[in-house]
């Protein structure tokens, strides 16, 4: 405990120094800009920002770009309350509720919600960080790659249970990400897969230009075909201040969704999203208000959002301890360290102790900026989106497509953003949930990995995978997920068959 | 029987997009269990894929009764039109040489017209033109530069939406508004290695 604080005061000494500061505000104010415009999120804004950071010092790097990271999540909330357009994947649960209590003209209310609610679920979460971190370093030592395999594939099944509407057509989305994971050069061999003698595809298919296409341009194209469903709203804010009611309502979901966005977020391949998600499910389940749920509950904006925030403190601990990347960000957040020369793994807390303790503390101080950047400040923010749509997706395409370009200054990245656009179109066309894609689509190359060590030490015995107390006990988990989910909608099913 | 098209399509659209990807992995080396190939995840993935899809299609005739919206001629007849005449585009064009022979050029003259004969149609006026400002956007923008790029982007972008076209102004005010914030925040903030103006 002692040594708990110590290294938590030696954290805040560095990030306090002004020059750590100003790295967590600026990142700070980018991310809530980028998370309120939509159509850019913070894997392609960390992205055009990394060739910048090459000049600063690790720590500072690593403290703005992390900055970008929450500040998104608090900004992206402000769009989807407001415009119903997630800025973000862990975003998405957001709209739901968020979205029809700006409709119902408590928009303030659920915007204040969100950023208290994220407030306390970060506070909760760096603690957490700093208090396990060093904990998970020891336990990640006993991780196999079958534990690893599991795991990963563990978070694949829960965000196809959680997505909306048929698990199968969702399970069916997530096996489509991880075959778009497949193309590029095999790590293994060398050999190319899939690449058709491009040679941009070595690398694999960018991530940006799939969610750019699947989340930002194909969402353009639906709201112009639909002109009475445009996100833009003429909305007002109104008052900030929670009622007493609200404000009690929202205690509990905060409580429930911090505890679940923390123990989600550490998952590889939880993550934000899938904590929004879980909370949001909870929520539905548990909450007094259950009945109002799809008609503006405060519940299914607290939870979530606290949920997302606590995932997004706590999906640094993957990085931080294993060196395994959680989501599209923390693989951005891997490259910025070892381009500064430091590897990313179990042995960072005692070789970079300033990096580990002044990270952590700069995610708490950087919560705090973010309460007042946006509570105080929303109108600003607001004002940001005000403008009519017909004047706004241009200026999303536009950034769309030069965020897309300057990832690579190369206009085959636009050319894939057009291919994936398309796709999701026809996607949600046939009521394909993108989400799903976008997670299988991350982890499949780390899953073939570690299928592939694992076997290797098992000879050949797929066995394994059940012979191993924790990759037997995530699978076990996994399928009783799939279970239960399964149950409900064959009842409906029924139910409905029996209707007629 | 309660028919639900869009999970038969969808379901009939994973197990073409794995057929096409077994097929396409037949060129790779499985290995086995033990020491995979670089074949084996794909082979596993696409046959899992595979199942999945004739188990969307199952439950698909049991979900509905739903149906999917219905295309109109016009629609149908520009959408083959469009796969047509963009892969006759991109095949001449790259003949040509020049300009059409640097880089993707050629392919993106081909999405640009066979989105261009899309969006004829009524139905795909949107989805049409917002592809065809974004094949613009990447044609003009290293051999005519930054500024011509994001012209042709949003003016193009702006040609589908009636509200636009009735008062072209708007479209001008919002073009040079889009031009200034972008070299503010792309040129003169980020840095984006870029050419600002026509190169020779």
């Amino acid at each position: 405990m002692e040594t708990l604080i110590g290294n938590l005061a030696h954290g805040f000494g560095v990030a306090i120094s002004f020059t750590n500061l100003g790295a967590a505000l600026l990142g700070a104010l980018i991310g809530t800009a980028i998370g309120v415009l939509p159509g850019i999120g913070p894997v392609a804004t960390i992205s055009l920002l990394l060739p910048i950071t090459f000049g600063m010092s690790a720590t500072t790097a690593i403290i703005m770009l992390a900055g970008i990271f929450y500040g998104a999540q608090y900004g992206g909330s402000t769009t989807a309350i407001l415009l119903n357009l997630p800025g973000e994947v862990s975003s998405v649960v957001t709209t739901l509720e968020g979205y029809k209590m700006a409709r119902n003209g408590r928009a303030g209310a659920a915007l204040t919600t969100a950023a208290l609610g994220s407030f306390f679920a970060g506070t909760v979460a760096t603690v957490l960080v700093a208090a396990s971190g060093p904990l998970l370093t020891q336990v990640a030592l006993s991780f196999g790659p079958a534990d690893y395999f599991s795991l990963m594939l563990l978070g694949l099944i829960i965000a196809s249970v959680l997505a909306q509407g048929s698990i199968v057509k969702a399970i069916g989305m997530v096996v489509v990400g991880v075959a778009l994971g497949l193309v590029g050069t095999d790590v293994q061999t060398g050999q190319q897969r899939f690449t058709f003698g491009i040679p941009e595809l070595s690398d694999g298919i960018g991530f940006v230009p799939v969610a750019m296409g699947m989340f930002g341009i194909a969402e353009i194209v639906l709201n112009l075909e639909r002109p009475e469903a445009r996100s833009v709203l003429s909305t007002k804010v109104g008052s900030l201040y929670l009622t007493r009611e609200e404000f009690k309502r929202s205690i509990a979901p905060v409580l429930r969704g911090t505890v679940v966005g923390s123990v989600l977020g550490i998952l590889p391949g939880g993550g934000a999203s899938l904590a929004a998600f879980g909370s949001y499910m909870m929520e539905r389940k548990l909450s007094r208000y259950r009945h109002q749920f799809g008609n503006g509950a405060i519940e299914g904006v607290a939870g979530p959002e606290s949920a997302n925030n606590a995932a997004a403190q706590t999906s640094f601990i993957p990085l931080l301890t294993l060196g395994i990347p959680s989501n599209a960000v923390m693989a951005l957040m891997v490259g910025a360290l070892i381009i500064q020369g430091i590897q990313p793994g179990p042995r960072m807390v005692e070789a970079q102790p300033d990096l580990f303790w002044g990270l952590i503390a700069s995610m708490w101080v950087g919560n705090l900026m973010l309460l007042v950047i946006n509570l105080p400040m929303i109108g600003m923010w607001v004002s940001l989106l005000k403008v009519p749509y017909k004047y706004m997706y241009p200026s999303i395409l536009v950034f769309c497509s030069i965020g897309v370009y300057s990832l690579n200054n190369n206009v085959f990245d636009v050319y894939m953003t057009i291919l994936f656009s398309v796709f999701g179109y026809l996607c949600n066309k046939l009521r394909m949930e993108a989400a799903p894609l976008l997670i299988g689509f991350v982890l499949g190359p780390m899953m073939e990995e570690h299928l592939r060590r694992a076997m290797l030490l098992s000879r050949g015995d797929a066995m394994v995978f059940l012979q191993r107390p924790i990759s037997a006990t995530l699978l076990g988990i996994g399928a009783a997920a799939l279970l239960a989910m399964a149950l409900p909608s064959l009842r409906k099913g029924k139910n409905a068959a029996m209707a007629e | 029987m309660k028919i639900n098209q869009r999970d038969i399509a969808s379901g009939v659209f994973f197990i073409v997009l794995a057929a096409i990807g077994l097929w396409l992995n037949t060129e790779h080396t499985m290995g086995s269990a033990r020491r995979m190939g670089p074949g084996y995840m794909p082979w596993l993935v696409f046959w899992l894929q595979i199942a999945l899809g004739v188990g969307v299609v199952l439950v698909g005739t049991a979900s509905g009764p739903e149906k999917m919206d219905r295309w109109k001629a016009d629609e149908i007849g520009t959408f083959i039109g469009g796969i047509v005449a963009g892969f006759a585009a991109w095949w001449l064009l790259h003949s040509l040489g020049g300009y059409f022979a640097i880089g993707y050029n050629s392919l993106g003259c081909g999405i640009l017209v066979g989105f261009l004969v899309l969006s004829i149609a009524p139905g795909w006026r949107f989805l049409g033109m917002i592809m065809v400002s974004m094949a613009i956007f990447a044609l003009l923008l290293e051999q005519f530069g930054f500024f011509a790029a994001l012209i042709g982007l949003i003016v193009a972008s702006c040609l589908p939406e009636r509200e636009h076209t009735s008062k072209p102004l708007g479209v001008l005010l919002c073009t040079l508004f889009l031009l200034a914030l972008c070299w503010f925040v792309f040129i003169y903030e980020l840095d984006i290695r870029v050419n600002l103006w026509p190169t020779g």
